[in-house]
């Protein structure tokens, strides 16, 4: 059985005494639920929130609940402190109680700000604060090379990470990485697995120690090592059964017999957004021919270090500027545009989404701000409409700290009550936000609400509380005795100073309002700007995956024969997939559109003068399959497609986009051109352009094409690379007969990365549209509490006002002035507010633009900002017009007959 | 002794279910009844301070009783009927009687 909602037992144990009385109190609520449950068990836990609630209440409002609550017939004069708080806990209660109206608006107003800020907090907690799992991961940088000129980031070069190794100090250890996947076979089923190449210094730099076994040593770390690999604790346990005999137990890696020598402690992982199994030692992987030891080839290489104790992060940058200075002085035709960076490791592991986060985090301050000030303003008008109960508690000698401290206890109730709701609303809105998430937030499977949460709520609903209390508290205080008993019974002039600090928060809301509403255009603009973008290709009907061929390259001989056993494998496997009855065609590249590119490379072009090696043109290469441009639907603008007669031993061909022709060859004929992919001594085929295709896509929506150069897969054999099915119907459909081609071609071939092309879109734009569905969300919410606080301002004038109302019926003046009167003063709030809110609102669209999550949409969108002022002067109008036509039928002799 | 004060009908149904109970009349007992028989759906709040004021009215009394698993070995407390409460039921009862002498064939169900 279920035990009853935590929350609950917890609310009741504070308000129930802790004697046998009160106990069986809780036994009883106890054995019930359990006979409840049996029915249903959503019932039951409905059933003892309503009976912890409905006691909490009659306690609160001095009813006995079987027990025996003290008897409190403490005086005014002669109370102790805490008789004197209980006696206005009681009172306070009773009194919100009575006011339910201003209660229950206060209360769920405060539950949906404080849920939302929350749901927010959580997010941000669990992932930019809460600590990486190795030591001090504070005092841990990641570093990079980048571009010199436009600073993006790029592969450290493996000799310059030598040279790095030599002549940082600034760091303890210094250790190089490199994501990979690798091929995992040998045991039953062959599998692709994440994993990392790593220096031998890794571990120690991130201070975490194998569980079992050892670490790499610096013997590891070397071309021609035996080859070894450590476990992640979580492939340990789910492919070697956790076993300690694993090590020494020799696993086929990409090939290669490796044998393990440790597995990593439980819950490490480098980066929390990877599922690394298996690292290995990066030294050894630095062969004459892997590309690594070339100083112009920048390859995924990027590394970590641990500050020395004393060392600032600025040193450490200012530290790297030298050495890369240094480096472009000593190879200036490799290193001339490259510079270096250094990043706080937690900064670079909540990258892309820090941005996401940042303005969900000003759209939540927003939200509370705008909340507190409905509060505040739903607060003033009550403690006007009640001056007179006020006015005579102090005319009977109630002292004016004590009437202070009694409405601030009674806000305090109020938001207490709404950091309580609040805390339901934002465990759902956790629920729903790690469910609309994107795939690729890290950590997001950590987020829940939480003790820090909790306090957070309960902090921000203490401060609220304040805040609310000061302004009705400070202005009833300065009621005096009879003069307050006096100005009270004259409500219209009582009224003014609150109807003018009503009119100022209303104020603020509106502008609050325009700018959550234009942070909410902006988004849903850029986000139609962002699905009416022109891919290039048409993603619908095509199915995705990838694999990858292992094979020995280690002599040239056995290169070749391995190219040869690849081309024979697409040449097998493309018309048994298009065989397959529902499929339309199929085609395979390394790189698919939106998914990103995956091999970038310089080339030289003939006849065109041969600047030095950092200044060489560079596009994304992909080896394509003849098909693979009718499948995607990329169209031919130029020349011809590839075809089967594009052979190993035909002439060497290329494609290339128009982004290529406008950008390398502006003003000439494409067709018939000629160019080398490489450096410009690297031995290699020259290539005759055949054709142009239309631009794609290729590394997400938002980023422009690069220029890309198709090679035909028979010239350029990809052992990984991507299927491309196009289908008639559902792809998914599709994918049990596609495995069944592959598993009978090679049946030990891991597939992965299996996605329909319409996914990988969506995934692609997941980051805005969650952000839209959030700020859309909130700028909602803002339009209703705006509404609301206008419409009660409005409607509290209108009453305040009843006698000069029926004056001015009296003396003639027509329904419709009486109207307009209103709605006119309405109406100069909500325009103050209106502008105030697009100024505030120009500053906020400057801060998304620059987190950069606008696309094709200016931080002055006309647009955005006209519907939003447009929704919001409608609404206004609407708000201010429905009180006011009640003023015109105000009957001006009962108005005048007056109390 | 003297005459009591007449019980509130709710007082009555508590009274009887009490009544009924004997030996299982605790919160959980006393709320079933009131539930299952006289149809009434009380918030447990609610039934706690009756059984309050009817204590504080000298007509029921309770006795700790130790509670088993279903409870969390909480105790339970069983409510007996004094003779004073026996008496004012009884009365209540009376009165019930007779005003309803004669009313039979209103009064009664017209059977479901």
């Amino acid at each position: 059985m279920r035990p009853p909602p935590r929350l609950a037992r917890w609310i009741l144990d504070a308000v129930l005494p802790h004697t046998a009385r009160g106990d069986t109190v809780r036994g009883d609520l106890i054995e019930e639920f359990g006979a409840r449950s049996q029915a249903s068990s959503a019932r039951a836990r409905r059933w003892y929130w309503r009976q912890t609630l409905a006691i909490a209440a009659r306690l609160a409002t001095g009813r006995t609940v079987g027990s025996e609550l003290t008897d409190h017939t403490a005086h005014w004069g002669s109370a102790g402190l805490m008789d004197r708080v209980l006696v206005d806990l009681r009172s306070a209660t009773k009194a919100l109680i009575k006011a339910r109206g201003f209660t229950i608006a206060s209360v769920v107003t405060l539950a949906l700000g404080l849920g939302a800020a929350t749901a927010v907090f959580s997010v941000v907690e669990a992932v930019l604060v809460r600590p990486l799992p190795f030591t001090e991961p504070g005092r841990v940088m990641w570093l990079s090379e980048t571009f010199s000129d436009t600073g993006s980031t790029m592969g450290i070069a493996w000799p310059d990470f030598l040279d790095w190794r030599l002549r940082l100090h600034a760091y303890s250890d210094l250790a190089g990485i490199r994501p990979t996947t690798f091929n995992l076979t040998g045991g039953e089923i062959a599998e692709r697995v994440e994993g990392r190449e790593v220096t031998w210094t890794f571990l120690h730099t991130l201070d975490v120690h194998p569980q079992l076994g050892r670490d790499f040593a610096e013997s590891d770390d070397r071309v021609g090592a035996a080859p070894v690999a450590l476990l992640s604790d979580g492939f340990w346990r789910t492919h070697l059964a956790a076993n300690p005999a694993a090590i020494g137990q020799r696993l086929t890696i990409d090939g290669v017999t490796r044998t393990v020598i440790g597995v990593l402690p439980r819950g490490f992982r480098y980066n929390p957004l990877t599922n690394d199994a298996v690292y290995l030692p990066l030294g050894a992987a630095a062969t004459e021919d892997s590309g690594l030891p070339d100083r112009g080839n920048h390859n995924n290489v990027s590394a970590v270090g641990r500050l020395r104790p004393g060392m600032t992060a600025a040193a450490a940058r200012r530290e790297l500027a030298d050495v890369e200075t240094g480096l472009r002085r000593e190879h200036p035709d490799t290193n001339a545009n490259v510079a270096g960076q250094v990043i706080p490791v937690t900064e670079r592991l909540a990258n892309g989404v820090g941005s996401v986060i940042a303005t969900l985090f000003g759209a939540v301050a927003v939200l509370l701000l705008l909340a507190a000030v409905n509060v505040a303003s739903l607060a003033v008008a009550r403690s006007v409409s009640r001056r007179q109960e006020l006015a005579l508690r102090a005319a009977l000698g109630c002292g004016r700290r004590r009437l202070v401290g009694y409405l601030v206890t009674e806000n305090l109730l109020v938001a207490l009550a709404g950091g309580l709701a609040g805390l339901a609303v934002g465990d759902g809105l956790v629920r729903a936000l790690v469910a609309a998430a994107p795939p690729n937030i890290p950590r997001l499977d950590e987020v829940g609400l939480d003790a820090g949460v909790w306090l957070f709520a309960l902090g921000a609903s203490v401060a609220i509380a304040f805040l609310i209390a000061v302004l009705p508290g400070l202005q009833a205080s300065t009621a005096r005795g009879q003069q307050a008993l006096v100005r009270a019974s004259r409500d219209d002039l009582g009224a003014s100073s609150g109807q003018r600090a009503r009119r100022g928060l209303m104020v603020v809301e509106v502008a609050l309002a325009v700018v959550l509403l234009t942070g909410a255009g902006l988004m849903a603009r850029t986000l139609r700007a962002l699905s009416t973008v022109d891919p290039g290709f048409n993603p619908t009907h095509l199915l995705t995956l990838r694999f990858s061929l292992d094979g020995d390259r280690s002599t040239p001989a056995r290169i070749e024969a391995f190219d040869r056993r690849v081309i024979a494998f697409y040449d097998q496997l493309l018309p048994a997939i298009e065989a397959l009855p529902g499929v339309v065609s199929a085609g395979a590249a390394p790189s698919l559109p939106i998914d990103g590119a995956n091999w970038n490379s310089v080339f030289v072009v003939t006849g065109q003068p041969v600047p030095p090696r950092a200044l060489l043109p560079s596009a994304s290469f992909v080896p394509a399959t003849p098909d693979l441009f009718s499948t995607l639907g990329i169209r031919q603008r130029a020349g011809r497609g590839f075809s089967a007669s594009d052979r190993h031993d035909t002439a060497s061909v290329a494609i290339v986009n128009e982004q290529f022709v406008r950008q390398f060859l502006p003003g000439l004929s494409p067709i018939g051109q000629r160019f080398k992919q490489g450096w410009p001594e690297t031995p290699g085929p020259w290539r005759e352009i055949v054709g142009v295709v239309n631009d794609v896509k290729l590394n997400g929506v938002e980023q422009d094409t690069p220029p890309e150069v198709y090679l035909p897969m028979a010239q350029e054999p990809a052992s990984a690379s991507a299927l491309v099915i196009r289908t008639a119907g559902d792809p998914a459909a599709m994918l049990p007969a596609v495995r069944e081609v592959l598993a009978r071609l090679d049946p030990m071939l891991p597939l992965f990365d299996v996605n329909t092309m319409d996914d990988l879109v969506n995934i692609d734009l997941a980051r805005q549209r969650l952000t839209m569905l959030i700020l859309m969300g909130f700028a909602t919410l803002a339009l209703v509490l705006a509404s609301v606080g206008l419409y009660g301002v409005v409607s509290h004038g209108v009453s305040a006002r009843t006698r000069e109302i029926g004056v001015r019926l009296a003396l003639g003046a027509s329904g419709r002035q009486v109207v307009s009167l209103f709605v006119g003063q309405g109406l100069v709030t909500s325009a103050l507010g209106l502008a105030t809110g697009v100024a505030a609102g120009f500053a906020m669209a400057r801060f998304v633009e620059a987190q950069g999550l606008l696309f094709h949409v200016t931080a002055r969108d006309p647009i955005a900002f006209s519907t939003a002022v447009a929704t919001l002067l409608l609404v206004s109008i609407a708000a201010c017009y429905l009180p006011a036509r009640r003023a015109s039928r105000v009957d001006p002799t009962v108005a005048l007959r007056g109390d | 002794m003297a005459t009591p004060r007449p019980l509130g009908e709710f007082e009555q149904l508590v009274i009887l279910a009490i009544l009924r109970l004997q030996a299982d009349a605790h919160g959980v007992g006393i709320g079933r009844a009131l539930e299952e028989d006289a149809g009434r759906s009380v918030s447990r709040g609610a039934l706690y301070t009756t059984l309050d004021r009817l204590e504080s009215k000298g007509l029921v009394r309770w006795r700790l009783a130790t509670g088993g698993e279903e409870r969390a070995r909480l105790p339970r407390r069983v409510y007996t009927v004094t003779a004073k409460g026996l008496a004012a039921v009884r009365s209540s009862h009376r009165a019930l009687a007779r005003m309803s002498r004669g009313l039979a064939s209103i009064l009664k169900d017209s059977g479901a």
